[in-house]
């Protein structure tokens, strides 16, 4: 039992899963960076020139913890420094944006994604009262790329320095919490739209559409589709619901995961949520993508020779 | 689940602080019930400045990009399901503050909070469309350079 667990933990994997996230993640900092240039001082001062003053959401945040690092951090750094709240908040923005194109471009990657993730975290922390769904899962990739085995052997850090192999077991391991994750956050996800009779109806969909400021079809075209939202209310619900279950068969996990893209490709697309579906296709891309298309010739080496072809050098087969 | 995450003990409690620190920088603070059970309504705010010559103009809260957009909505989202009033009186008054310094000359501002109520797709079928909802007002007036506000339901 002991070992079953070891093995299922800790299998041997090849780095082709992270390079997915780092590049994924790379592109989704920088995204998210360049979609508030124009708001991140207004987002985020803690001056009345700003919308939501930073401060409130720090002090409310730090009854639970004064230890969750926040834009306050920073700016208070920056003051000692004799820079202005403002300078300080367009540093911290330029920071975020090249730590995302060094995850693009795999340089620097360990720092470049501690970097990504405290930066995105401040932003997120201090702008609480702004931020949604989105942001909670890129606090969530950020943190497990930033503990992973950094860097892959795609990145340039890999062929600059001539890093060697990291560990394959260790690779599986970060893999293996990152898809243990995934099947928690849709199995819960799934099972609290299952008790909402909205997504059985069809009229969750209807009003996930039409509602500001997600309304980005015109509901006189929807209503033409009316007779397809229950089915797709009940087909989400079961997706996700269903997601521990049968993404780990290699029978059906291409099925599972082409339709759960399928579907944030689709939310992304119906309700202007781009930066979210782009988050999702990412994670799940990264955690279940490795390995699909040739999974079973894999799955034979590995249980020819012992260890996993790509940590054996003997060529990418994923 | 409360117990586990240390939510019983005192908020100085380290333990309890360490949990929440994890808890925030792993990404893992709030639960993954997006849109379930079922899809809420959203919420508007309608801001009326009264000009000193009497004439009034309506304006939303502006940003400059569908992204910022998206948090804009969660911001009155987060307005109008806070259970605090007074939480609620000083976001509004943020907000409000934000747009009136565009428009310096204004003395008295109106916040008026609303939900938007969606149409059942056989309700609009019969040609019903959104409708905006009266929550809360809130006036705020500049007098001696000093914010004074009031609020009705």
């Amino acid at each position: 039992m002991r070992k079953r667990l070891a093995e299922f933990l800790f299998p041997v994997e090849s780095d082709s899963w992270l390079t997915i996230l780092r590049f994924g993640l790379g592109l989704q900092v920088a995204l998210y960076s360049l979609s508030l240039r124009n708001d991140w001082n207004y987002f985020l001062s803690g001056t009345p020139a700003g919308l939501i003053s930073r401060d409130l959401a720090e002090a409310l945040l730090s009854v639970e913890s004064r230890f969750v690092p926040t834009l306050g951090w920073l700016v208070a750094l920056g003051t000692h420094v004799g820079l202005r709240e403002e300078t300080g908040l367009i540093v911290a923005w330029i920071c975020l944006l090249v730590s995302g194109c060094g995850l693009l471009l795999g340089l620097a990657c360990r720092f470049s994604a501690i970097l990504a993730w405290f930066l995105h975290l401040c932003a997120t922390k201090s702008g609480g009262f702004m931020s949604y769904g989105v942001d909670n899962f890129m606090t969530i990739g950020l943190f497990y790329l930033m503990l992973s085995p950094l860097p892959d052997r795609y990145s340039l850090d890999w062929l600059l320095r001539k890093s060697q192999s990291k560990d394959p077991q260790l690779l599986g391991f970060w893999r293996r919490i990152l898809q243990l994750h995934l099947c928690l956050i849709y199995f819960f996800s799934g099972l609290a739209k299952c008790l909402g009779r909205g997504w059985w109806d069809g009229s969750s969909v209807w009003r996930a559409l039409i509602r500001p400021p997600f309304n980005v079809i015109d509901p006189d075209t929807l209503v033409r589709w009316k007779y397809l939202f229950p089915v797709a209310g009940i087909f989400i619900c079961m997706l996700e619901i269903g997601y521990p279950f049968f993404i780990w068969n290699n029978k059906t996990r291409k099925t599972w995961l082409s339709c759960i893209c399928a579907m944030h490709a689709g939310i992304g697309l119906m309700m202007g949520m781009y930066l979210f579906a782009l988050i999702m296709i990412v994670l799940n891309v990264a955690a279940f993508g490795p390995g699909l298309v040739r999974g079973r010739a894999k799955q034979l080496f590995v249980r020819r020779h012992g260890v996993h072809p790509e940590a054996t050098g003997a060529g990418p087969l994923g | 689940m409360s117990a586990a995450l240390g939510q019983r003990m005192a908020a100085s409690n380290p333990v309890r602080q360490a949990i929440a620190t994890y808890l925030h920088i792993a990404g893992i603070e709030t639960g993954y019930n997006y849109f379930a059970p079922n899809v809420p309504g959203s919420y508007k705010l309608v801001l009326e400045i009264h000009y000193p010559d009497g004439h009034v103009e309506y304006e939303l809260p502006r940003v400059n990009s569908a992204a910022a957009g998206l948090r804009l909505a969660g911001l009155l989202d987060k307005i109008g399901r806070t259970p605090y009033d007074a939480l609620r009186e000083h976001l509004v008054k943020m907000v409000a503050r934000s747009v009136w310094r565009e428009h310096p000359e204004v003395k008295t501002v109106r916040a008026v909070f609303g939900s938007i109520r969606l149409p059942g797709i056989t309700e609009f079928e019969h040609g019903k469309r959104e409708s905006y909802e009266f929550l809360y007002a809130y006036d705020f007036s500049l007098r001696d350079g000093k914010d004074k506000s009031g609020d009705e339901r």
